[in-house]
């Protein structure tokens, strides 16, 4: 049976959220940064364990500094979030937990996951400590470049999704 | 007007399509994109995977759903349109705005706009970066800084100490060399502090009043003795209009002058030095003072004047002189932290002369003659004096107990750390604590804590306590006097000081 699932990316500019998509969907990277107008949306067909297929219908939207900007049109029907910052710039998480509120306040049957990227520009030690000082939660870290846990990540959340 | 009629005003780049709700595209006008009748729009763009969800959850009225800014492909075709989807009892019309051009146009502002902030933020985060280095290299300096002071403490000392001994000539001239190597040394550690102190912005000018004369007599008695064993002139020359006091740092002034000084005499081998000290000018309580330093040593090339004041520049590799090139570059930052200035001309195999100037104040009202650092004895008694030594390096351990016991006036204990030291007090009777403030378990300042508010008894509370550690800075200072220590003696240290600091605390106990 195939399912179809979206799946939309938030967070501020130049957090790597079209580096994240390009780079679960063709496997691409590129250092040059484009940024994002509206939404580009693109699918990636997922063969489950347990021999389903899965089609990630994924949104990469344009970046905002404050979620409530994120059009709500771009929101309707989907099935999860993945609000992605920068781990180079605090400024892309230090409000975290109030957009996470937000996000469940408004859209509560959908899945939220956090991830923090460009791992490979930081220290793992440093960043988790960070983390727990600002009293916030992160469900992966990535590297868009290096391709570090993003495969991973995006079939964890497949399995989530259609859980 | 609708909002479909009011975007057909301004855009005719229109593409109206009919679905059915198993989503076969029932008509199109193929305006923008080539979409075959029959085809499923769900295979035409993932986009359209949105309208399965709007259908599951359509009940009876008609419904508008707007997505503007929407990236659609097909084959070698992007476009970026708004989208409308609209639901009916019957079917889903699906009506896209072909807002390409304005969107490409806002695309470019939004790149601009964005990569301007990004770029800022990366500056930024480089700027942390060398903040942070900067951090690092300072710290990394202070620490190594108090790792060689220890060593070189028990070295001085103990030269002093052998000094003392019955050495034969040779023995004698060993221990010389010994000692002016270690006094070296301890020199290149306070460059290295003072550049790094001066580039994080630590060092303080400080305003004091003293007596001008002696800075000046004190060049003369050091570089006479120097200038006979180099066998070569040393001449100074002070303005008589000089004012017998005055205001300004003077620490900061004689490192200026004995780093220069330092400089002539090593890069002299004949002719001489001079030192002349000219009242340049003087308003209300304000003056300033020249200070000529010429020497008729090896000189400088023209073309290397203008990096005299760099960090680790010598110009004089194969002189055998040592150095960290880092002696005239703290001296021109301290000229400019005092606000004077600083020039030098020279001529190779001639000679150098550096011309400072310096700002200072006096004061027309008081004419108090500077402090003299007084003499204290010991209280006349039949027993010896009790020190604890509070230490946990053994070599500097030994070199204390050397010291106090030579002297013939003191016994010593030793305790390692500052509960072991609180022990001691608790059985014996001291007359002072000397004591290490870096120590494990109980430090210092943490001893001395325990020490002054832990006990009713006064022969404990009371004790004289100096602090001793080979991090001299005044904030080590300051914090050992805030902890309720009496004085601080930074290591490496003369027995000369030493002594004159215990005798000092132990008579004014006595006295007191």
């Amino acid at each position: 049976m195939k399912l179809s699932k979206k799946v939309v990316l938030l967070g501020h500019f130049g957090v790597g959220k079209t580096s994240l998509f390009r780079r679960f969907i063709d496997n691409e990277f590129s250092e040059d940064y484009k940024v994002t107008l509206g939404v580009q949306i693109k699918k990636k067909v997922i063969e489950m364990p347990d021999g389903r297929e899965l089609s990630m219908i994924i949104w990469d939207t344009e970046g905002h500094t404050d979620i409530e900007d994120t059009r709500k049109s771009y929101l309707l029907g989907s099935n999860a979030f993945i609000y992605v910052f920068d781990l180079t710039r605090i400024d892309t998480y230090k409000d975290l937990n109030q957009d996470l509120e937000y996000l469940s306040k408004n859209h509560p049957k959908v899945k939220v996951k956090v991830i923090g990227n460009k791992l490979d520009l930081v220290n793992e030690k440093e960043v988790t400590k960070k983390f727990e000082e600002l009293n916030i939660t992160v469900d992966c870290l990535t590297s868009a470049k290096t391709n570090k846990n993003v495969q991973d990540f995006f079939v964890n959340l497949a399995e989530e999704i259609t859980a | 007007m609708t909002y479909q009629e009011e975007k057909l005003l301004f855009n005719q780049k229109t593409q109206c399509t009919i679905v059915q709700y198993d989503g076969t595209i029932k008509e199109t006008d193929s305006n923008i994109f080539k979409w075959k009748v029959g085809a499923s729009i769900y295979d035409v763009h993932p986009f359209f995977e949105i309208i399965k969800g709007f259908i599951e959850v359509f009940e009876k009225e008609e419904t508008f759903y707007n997505f503007p800014c929407i990236h659609l492909e097909e084959k070698k075709l992007d476009k970026i349109c708004d989208v409308t989807i609209k639901i009916n009892t019957e079917e889903v019309v699906i009506l896209l705005f072909d807002y390409s051009t304005k969107y490409y146009e806002l695309n470019k502002i939004a790149q601009q706009k964005n990569e301007s902030i990004l770029k800022a933020k990366e500056l930024e985060l480089k700027n942390q970066y060398l903040i942070d280095k900067e951090k690092f290299k300072n710290s990394f300096i202070a620490n190594i800084n108090h790792e060689i002071r220890t060593p070189l403490t028990g070295i001085l000392g103990f030269i002093e100490v052998l000094e003392k001994t019955n050495l034969n000539f040779e023995q004698e001239e060993l221990a010389r060399i010994i000692k002016r190597q270690s006094i070296h040394l301890n020199s290149l550690i306070e460059d290295m502090v003072d550049i790094s102190k001066i580039e994080s912005g630590k060092i303080k000018i400080v305003d004091e009043r003293f007596l001008f004369i002696n800075l000046v007599e004190g060049f003369e008695e050091t570089y006479a003795k120097l200038a006979k064993e180099r066998g070569i002139e040393f001449e100074t020359h002070i303005d008589p209009n000089i004012q017998e006091y005055l205001i300004g740092d003077r620490t900061r002034v004689f490192q200026i002058l004995n780093n220069i000084l330092n400089n002539a005499f090593k890069f002299t081998e004949e002719g001489k030095v001079s030192l002349s000290v000219t009242k340049n000018y003087q308003r209300t309580n304000k003056l300033s003072v020249s200070f000529k330093i010429e020497d008729t040593g090896l000189g400088i090339q023209e073309e290397n004047l203008n990096n005299i004041f760099d960090r680790f520049t010598r110009f004089n590799e194969d002189k055998q002189v040592s150095g960290t090139g880092l002696g005239l570059a703290i001296v021109k930052d301290l000229v400019d932290l005092l606000n004077g200035e600083i020039k030098v001309t020279s001529e190779p195999d001639k000679g150098t002369t550096f011309d400072i100037k310096l700002p200072f104040k006096f004061d027309v009202t008081k004419s108090t003659p500077e402090k003299k650092k007084k003499k204290y004895t010991l209280p006349e008694t039949k027993k010896k004096f009790r020190v604890l030594v509070v230490e946990d390096e053994e070599a500097t351990q030994f070199l204390l107990m050397k010291i106090l016991i030579s002297h013939g006036s003191f016994f010593v204990d030793v305790a390692i750390n500052g509960q072991e030291a609180i022990n001691y007090l608790e059985r014996r009777n001291y007359d002072l604590v000397l004591m290490d403030l870096k120590l494990s378990k109980v430090d210092g300042y943490q001893a001395t804590h325990m020490i002054r508010n832990n006990y009713g008894d006064k022969v404990i509370s009371e004790v004289p306590i100096i602090g001793f550690t080979a991090k001299a800075t005044e904030a080590e200072r300051d914090k050992c006097l805030r902890s309720g220590m009496d004085d601080f003696i930074a290591k490496p240290f003369e027995q000369e000081d030493l002594l004159y600091k215990i005798v000092k605390q132990i008579a004014k106990k006595a006295a007191s």
